[in-house]
């Protein structure tokens, strides 16, 4: 089905309104020759019901989250979300509207998209906040892109232990710029303060450090970025995560000028990687160079309150060669969820769901390493999520892990990470999830699979 | 015909924002009770807390509610946006996503527990490859402009990597979307514009601008065709000639691909590489904005430079991810892409096969000049003209200058089209005063006459009430938005009290 919906007499009709006899002499000015004559060569067209069948058949074909117990993060998170999320972001108002230029006729998603700004500002400790970018990674290469927009300087710093993913974004996004992208060795895991004073310049655009970082560490913003400003004009980016901030000291707390992040934690699924939402906040002074959309509050002629999309002049429709970014669509539906979660959450929920986290993974930190010949790969505190040297080949506790239904954690070595590691390091996460019992017939199965 | 005003504003409240709702911290949600001993939690980590509101979930419901019905949409109202591609959203789509055994995978599972999705993945980049004539598909970028960046970097890693890394300048029709110079900035190339005519590429200043910036300079020329005038490019052939010759790539922006799927395939007109807006061409939802799904199709000489991870087929029919591409950009995004938007994707070209996709390109193009036909007497349009054998694509411009000359503003008329239910077109773009209408073909034919009724009413008001097309609208939630004030002096987030 092709879900149009003109039988043939109307066909008829409006072919004879426009005075053809067929459908072809629409396309006449097009060069016979480029016509595809044939047709395409694709399978012929399912029903809804054979669509259902087939759709289901290959969800089957996977294993993930639902029948597993997931110790897998490095960026995408295996969170609790209430279902009323799913039942509201279904609601065809939200889903099927565009980006709400007509501010007359997209009050509801304006409103909302306000409110997301205001509640990730709060969770980054920031002034301001922009309406999503596509996700971590590519929010990470914008707000590179802002801080050498703003301060007009070629090299940016970045942590060893930033997620390599996302370095590898940062790496392809900026190879065409004349940027110099030079990488801060990490000390058992984390960046020293040090290390980030003895790198800066008058040529630094950026530091940027990730907390928790790939490890799970905990890194030392206060230290790093009090370091960074000795250097007059360097930002500091903080890469934070969402969830972290319902506990720990948020990205603004600690000296950041920027902060991004992953936002699927925030009521988003785990999707196999996409769609997510990058996060974006900064203080205000970086409000007129941001890139992507900005929802502003402003009136109505008769003074009522509206909300409208604001500063397009930084924006590719208006500005084109000149735009802070290219971005144009962004991640709506996804802010819309992470909204959702927020507002359902709220201080309470964020502060109980962060803390659960962190007693969580402690538990299976201390269970793990109790275990012979497991033990931490760093000595920094974490949050969520840890790294362990696993006493035997890391493959082997994936693949048997598997077998057993556990996705046991990311292995650090490998194509996957870009790298990351040779050894044999597993870094584990553990949502609040998770429970006891599946902590403990994990560390059963590790202690099993050792002996 | 007299026709009802379907938007109301009455005298329903604003909806207050959640901020001001706040009154005490009831929590809509709640956890199962700790299960595990504590860990301290050292103080010099604790943050000093951050103030979200929170409500009991029925609140919840409720504020959102209230804030969808503050919205149109394509469920709800005749949505024309030209270049935007509004059509249907099947739910079908949205219930294949949300599938746990789509939905719930980590993206840094082994392939083998994820032999289905990858399946589809596959599958999806196959059809893609098929529908638009190419050789390769990357299914990384996130959306149309990040697909356009990602095929500006293929591009110039492919000159550079046969000694040509001065192809440096990229040609863009002055019709383009703001997205293609934006583009080339962040891939450090140089922007040419070359102009139009009539909606067509000036094949003239064409040959003129490769004589300026000089041929051996020219990394590729980007083109919209159907172009944002809504007409086909009936020179394409000998635009791609020209650019060949030259030695440069044609790149096809793929934002109105609608007119074309099924019927013209871009790598047949002489494309090299081109981007696809899925959120446009294949049906996934808008969502107020995104997420969308910009695969990009290239031809085997671009192919090795494409990004990593790709999807593959091994010998024995199961399916991997390749990450370790010679030649490879590297990486755009993080992970393996959009998934979640490329499983509505594949289930959009699986419901409609072959033959239905042809069928959407013939009824989008067939809306569209249907409406030119019975709206052309009134609203002017530059560039088609049915009734005399110049038809459009699947969206047409009109310059209502003979309206406007009667004392409204484009922007009046757009907004009394909210009055009647009608989202506006996409406005001023791709000339000034113009609205760009793109029917799309899953409105049903009392829709289109529908909108018909609309326009015409709105230019009889302008003779007869003008004073209600000046006004407009009146029936919508707000009247208009201040949008000057709100950029002069910007509120971007809400602070206790806030006020403008």
């Amino acid at each position: 089905m092709d879900y149009t919906q003109l039988n043939p007499a109307q066909r008829q009709e409006m072919l004879n309104t426009i005075g053809i006899d067929h459908v072809d002499e629409l396309f006449s000015a097009i060069p016979e020759s480029i016509m595809c004559k044939e047709g395409l060569d694709l399978m012929p067209a399912l029903s809804e019901l054979e669509l259902q069948r087939t759709l289901a058949d290959m969800a089957s074909h996977n294993h993930g989250a639902h029948d597993m117990t997931c110790f897998m993060g490095c960026g995408a998170y295996d969170h609790f979300y209430p279902v009323l999320i799913d039942q509201l972001i279904n609601r065809g108002e939200f889903l099927t509207s565009y980006t709400p230029y007509q501010a007359e006729a997209s009050q509801g998603s304006l409103q909302a998209f306000f409110e997301f700004q205001t509640q990730i500002a709060r969770i980054a400790g920031l002034d301001i906040a922009n309406a999503s970018l596509y996700d971590g990674a590519t929010a990470v290469a914008e707000a590179a892109l802002l801080a050498m927009n703003t301060t007009r300087r070629h090299e940016v710093l970045v942590a060893s232990t930033l997620h390599p993913e996302y370095v590898a974004v940062l790496r392809t996004v900026l190879s065409d710029l004349a940027v110099t992208i030079t990488i801060l060795e990490a000390t058992d895991g984390k960046i020293a303060p040090s290390t980030v004073e003895a790198a800066c310049s008058d040529q630094t655009a950026a530091v940027i450090v990730q907390s928790p970082n790939i490890w799970g560490q905990i890194e030392d913003w206060e230290g790093c970025f009090e370091q960074a400003h000795l250097t007059p004009k360097v930002v500091a980016i903080a890469v934070f995560n969402p969830i972290a901030s319902g506990l720990l000291k948020t990205p603004g707390e600690c000296g950041a000028d920027i902060a991004v992040g992953e936002g699927q934690p925030l009521g988003n699924a785990l999707n196999l990687g996409g769609p997510y939402l990058g996060l974006l906040a900064a203080k205000e002074s970086y409000a007129r160079k941001m890139p992507g959309r900005l929802v502003g509050m402003t009136r109505d002629e008769d003074g009522r309150r509206a909300f409208c999309l604001t500063l397009q002049t930084r924006e590719q429709h208006i500005r084109g060669a000149r735009a802070t970014s290219n971005v144009c669509t962004n991640q709506g539906l996804m802010a819309m969820r992470a909204t959702m979660f927020m507002t359902t959450l709220g201080t309470v929920g964020l502060k109980e769901m962060a803390t659960q986290c962190w007693h969580k993974a402690h538990y299976l930190a201390r269970e793990i390493t109790a275990l012979d010949g497991w033990e931490l790969a760093y000595t920094g505190e974490f949050f969520n999520e840890f790294t362990v040297n696993c006493p035997l080949d890391v493959t082997t506790v994936v693949n048997q892990g598997k077998a057993r239904g556990f996705l046991p954690g990311v292995a650090a070595a490998g194509r996957r990470m870009q790298g990351l590691s040779d050894g044999d390091e597993l870094i584990i996460a553990v949502t609040e999830k998770r429970t006891k019992h599946e902590m403990d017939a994990f560390v059963a199965f590790c202690k099993e699979v050792t002996a | 015909m007299e026709i009802t005003q379907q938007a109301s504003r009455g005298d329903r409240p604003t909806e207050p924002l959640i901020f001001e709702k706040h009154v005490d911290q009831t929590n809509g949600v709640d956890f199962p009770p700790l299960d595990v001993p504590e860990t301290e939690i050292p103080q010099n980590q604790r943050g000093d807390g951050i103030d979200l509101p929170s409500f009991g979930q029925h609140d919840v419901m409720a504020h959102y509610t209230h804030l969808s019905d503050r919205n149109f949409s394509v469920d709800g109202n005749i949505y024309p946006l030209g270049s935007c591609t509004m059509k249907h959203n099947p739910r079908i789509n949205e219930w294949a996503a949300a599938l746990p055994g789509f939905s719930c995978l980590h993206p840094l599972q082994d392939e083998d527990t994820i032999q289905g999705a990858l399946r589809l993945l596959y599958e999806t980049r196959t059809m893609l490859e098929e529908i638009a004539g190419l050789y390769e598909v990357s299914l990384q970028p996130a959306a149309g402009a990040h697909g356009e960046f990602t095929a500006l970097k293929v591009i110039r890693a492919y000159f550079n990597d046969h000694g040509q890394p001065q192809r440096t300048v990229v040609l863009v029709a002055d019709t383009a979307h703001g997205t293609n110079p934006a583009s080339c900035t962040m891939c450090g190339a140089s922007v040419q514009t070359v102009r139009t005519e009539n909606g067509q590429t000036d094949l003239k200043h064409l040959k003129e601008v490769i004589t300026t910036v000089g041929a051996e300079n020219i990394a590729a020329f980007m083109i919209t065709n159907p172009s944002t005038a809504g007409m086909f490019d009936v020179n394409i052939k000998e635009i791609a000639d020209l650019i060949h010759e030259a030695g440069a790539m044609l790149y096809l922006d793929g934002a109105n691909m609608n007119a074309m799927v099924g019927r013209i395939r871009p790598g047949d007109f002489g494309a090299d590489a081109m981007h696809y807006n899925t959120h446009k061409t294949f049906s996934t939802p808008h969502g107020g904005g995104g997420p969308g799904s910009g695969p990009i199709a290239v031809t085997k000489e671009l192919a090795p430079y494409l990004p990593v991870p790709q999807v593959m087929m091994a010998d024995d029919g199961s399916f991997y991810l390749d990450r370790d591409r010679e030649k490879t950009i590297g990486k755009v995004r993080s992970f393996i892409g959009q998934f979640g938007v490329l499983v509505r994707c594949w289930a959009y070209i699986s419901a409609c096969g072959p033959d239905g996709l042809k069928n959407v390109a013939e009824t989008a193009v067939l809306n569209a000049n249907y409406l030119a036909a019975r709206l052309s007497d009134i609203y002017a349009m530059p560039y088609c003209d049915p009734a005399n054998g110049k038809f459009c694509a699947h969206e047409f411009v009109t310059v209502p200058k003979a309206l406007l000359e009667q004392g409204v503003t484009l922007i009046d008329i757009a907004k009394r089209m909210i009055d009647y239910g009608v989202h506006p077109p996409t406005m001023h773009w791709p000339v000034h005063d113009c609205l760009m209408v793109e029917p799309t073909e899953t409105e049903s034919k009392a829709a289109l006459d529908q909108f018909v009724d609309v326009m015409r009413q709105i230019a009889q008001e302008i003779s007869t009430d003008i004073k209600k097309v000046q006004e407009a609208p009146s029936e919508s939630d707000i009247s208009r938005a201040d949008e000057v004030g709100a950029a002069r002096k910007p509120v971007l987030v809400y602070v206790n009290d806030s006020t403008v």
